[in-house]
């Protein structure tokens, strides 16, 4: 199991000329502190025009400064959105791959297609269309990367032959990824040999069953890449404290914030009746989880929230069904003071990864953090 | 945290509410229902004034223009035409409605009396034809809302997405004025979609003035589908945020 950190970057109203820097010096320091603790990895969404829920309409900038400022961390760029209103397939090649050279080698490539009308209708993309550009962006890209020229006559783009370039510096290029958030796009993640950067939707058992077709399908599959990655990760909130008490009470607002700020956009399939979104995405999935049955804390079974013996629990539950990532959402609309948020992880390294072989935990946790 | 409706006063909005005789209300099941439902993105910077306090404007903020025809109810056929604003009580989304036009006394006074409902009398007219499906409605013999559906295209009932509405109506028990949440469920026999088209929208008819101006008009759908239109479930406080001021009815 590997543990890592995942960002949306919500600012929270009313806005002032230091709220956003705030928002992204606050999330820079924890992904160094992140580096230090041993966490595998830091993940940047890519959103746009979503107010206050997400800042990160650059994900590829935030994660250069996130590579700048730590020596060991995966930078995961996930998910770029593959539609071509909002990046062509070809800008999209070469600013993963610039961002791959300059981390060494350490880029993660999530894909996906975006689930709220606020950025399809705000960059005029078609809904329909975003399951077949999405496919054909996934195919064309790793052959961008690994082909000295690419040529290429579509349907979503087109381009006569040229090299695209650089070239990553990972070989043959980075892992890729898709964004689970629909049902049965985990088996569009596994039948094209990418990894499923997946929900902790549904319940355990069925979160199993996912992964045991994922896994099945994977063994027969046709890379789009030129090598399999397969793997799961799903997300979670994190927010652990030695006191069982304040571990609830500020994981329990964490959960609350995220699913008011996420409910106040308007998903795709709200307001565009289309077949190509049958479910309403990542937003209302996530909030379904963060406001599901909870134990006697009001925490939701299988939220990282609580006193570390609490979140452990979580953890194992979700390595025993399959999981092999965990990225953590750490923060929602700054409700946790950045301290907290720092010495939750702290308390997460010292108490939880240890728990988990190749967490990263081993070497780090004991010694790091230390600030 | 998220914007809140900035309706200066409920009160002078809608000054003479219909009034809420009892929350146990016989359900109305409604059958061969045809709406259609055009959704349009406002300018929210005007739209925000039309929303109680209770609310949150979404992001974007749209309104929805919606017209159906009942070819049959205990009050006989009539016809409503109605404009909501997109919003969200706490989490969950609903429809703001400003008004509506009935073209049915009889179901007027039953919409008023049973659900609250803000209906003023009208006329409504919605027909098909192979390349479009027309909806109008007119109140005093003025067209105030007309749209269009052109291109239709079949699609299948379980991709739209209806919302739930709320309205301000009286509480006759305490004579509050309330926000009443009305939930119908729908059942899809058709459903097609198609390019939209809005021809004539008087605001001020629909109690808007001029905050409610389409900027970018999104999708419209055509359906025909069994109704239900059953009890008030909740109903809020429309001076106070959802979470805070909602109260959930005794089956």
């Amino acid at each position: 199991m590997k543990f890592g950190i995942f960002y949306e970057l919500s600012v929270p109203r009313p806005w002032d000329g230091e709220s956003e820097k705030r928002v992204y010096d606050n999330a820079l320091e924890q992904v160094a502190l992140a580096d230090e603790l041993g966490f595998d990895s830091v993940w940047a969404v890519e959103h746009h025009f979503l107010e206050e829920y997400s800042h990160c309409s650059a994900p590829e900038i935030f994660l250069t400064a996130c590579a700048m400022r730590t020596k060991k961390m995966r930078v995961g760029h996930g998910i770029v959105v593959c539609v071509p209103e909002f990046n062509h397939p070809i800008r999209v090649a070469e600013r993963a791959a610039v961002l791959d050279i300059v981390s060494g080698g350490r880029l993660e490539f999530g894909t996906g297609r975006s689930a709220t009308w606020v950025e399809l209708g705000g960059f005029r993309a078609n809904p329909d269309e975003t399951k077949k550009t999405w496919d054909e962006f996934v195919r064309c890209i790793p052959k961008m990367w690994t082909q000295e020229r690419f040529g290429y006559e579509g349907r979503a783009f087109s381009m006569p032959t040229r090299a695209v370039l650089p070239k990553p510096y990972q070989k043959p290029h980075p892992p890729m990824w898709v964004a689970v958030t629909s049902p049965g796009t985990e088996i569009d993640a596994a039948e094209r040999g990418m990894g499923s950067l997946g929900l902790t939707f549904g319940s355990f058992k069925e979160q199993e069953d996912k992964i045991s077709n994922y896994r099945r399908i994977i063994a027969n599959c046709e890379p789009v890449g030129q090598f399999v990655n397969n793997q799961v990760s799903t997300v979670n909130f994190l927010f652990t404290h030695e006191d069982t008490e304040t571990g609830n009470k500020h994981g329990r607002r964490l959960l609350g914030t995220f699913n008011f700020l996420a409910s106040q956009l308007v998903a795709a399939r709200e307001t565009y009746p289309s077949k190509s979104y049958q479910s309403l995405g990542l937003l209302p999935t996530l909030r379904r989880e963060a406001a599901g049955p909870g134990d006697d804390a009001g925490v939701p079974e299988g939220i990282a929230i609580g006193d570390p013996e609490r979140v452990l629990r979580a953890c194992k539950m979700w390595e025993s069904v399959g999981v092999d990532r965990i990225n953590f959402l750490l923060n929602a609309n700054e409700t946790v003071p950045q301290e907290m948020v720092l010495n939750s992880l702290r308390t997460f390294a010292k108490h939880v990864m240890p728990h988990f072989q190749d967490s990263g935990a081993q070497a780090a946790a004991a010694g790091g953090g230390g600030r | 945290m998220p914007r809140y409706g900035s309706m200066a006063d409920v009160r002078a909005f809608m000054p003479n509410p219909p009034e809420i005789q009892t929350f146990k209300i016989e359900p109305w099941k409604l059958k061969g229902a045809q709406i259609i439902n055009l959704l349009a993105e406002v300018n929210g910077e005007k739209s925000d004034a039309l929303l109680p306090k209770a609310m949150h404007p979404s992001i974007p903020s749209y309104a929805m223009f919606n017209v159906t025809v009942y070819p049959d109810s205990p009050a006989g056929k009539f016809g409503i035409g109605e404009v909501r604003v997109a919003s969200r009580a706490g989490v969950r989304p609903r429809g703001f409605v400003l008004r509506s036009f009935v073209d049915n006394e009889a179901a007027r006074r039953e919409l008023a009396n049973r659900w609250g409902y803000p209906v003023a009398p009208g006329d409504v007219y919605m027909r098909t034809f192979h390349d479009r499906v027309v909806a109008r409605v007119s109140s005093q013999g003025r067209v105030v809302l007309e749209l269009e559906m052109l291109d239709r295209d079949y699609i299948s009932g379980g991709d739209i997405q209806y919302l739930s509405s709320m309205h301000l109506a009286r509480n006759k028990a305490d004579g509050k004025l309330i926000l009443a949440q009305i939930d119908p469920e729908w059942t899809f026999s058709r459903a097609e979609r198609g390019r939209p088209r809005i021809n004539t929208f008087d605001a001020s008819a629909f109690g808007a003035g001029d905050n409610l101006v389409v900027e970018n008009i999104i999708s419209v759908s055509y359906t025909i589908c069994d109704v239900t239109l059953g009890n008030i479930r909740y109903y809020c406080d429309p001076d106070k945020p959802a979470f805070q001021g909602t109260t959930q009815v005794a089956a």
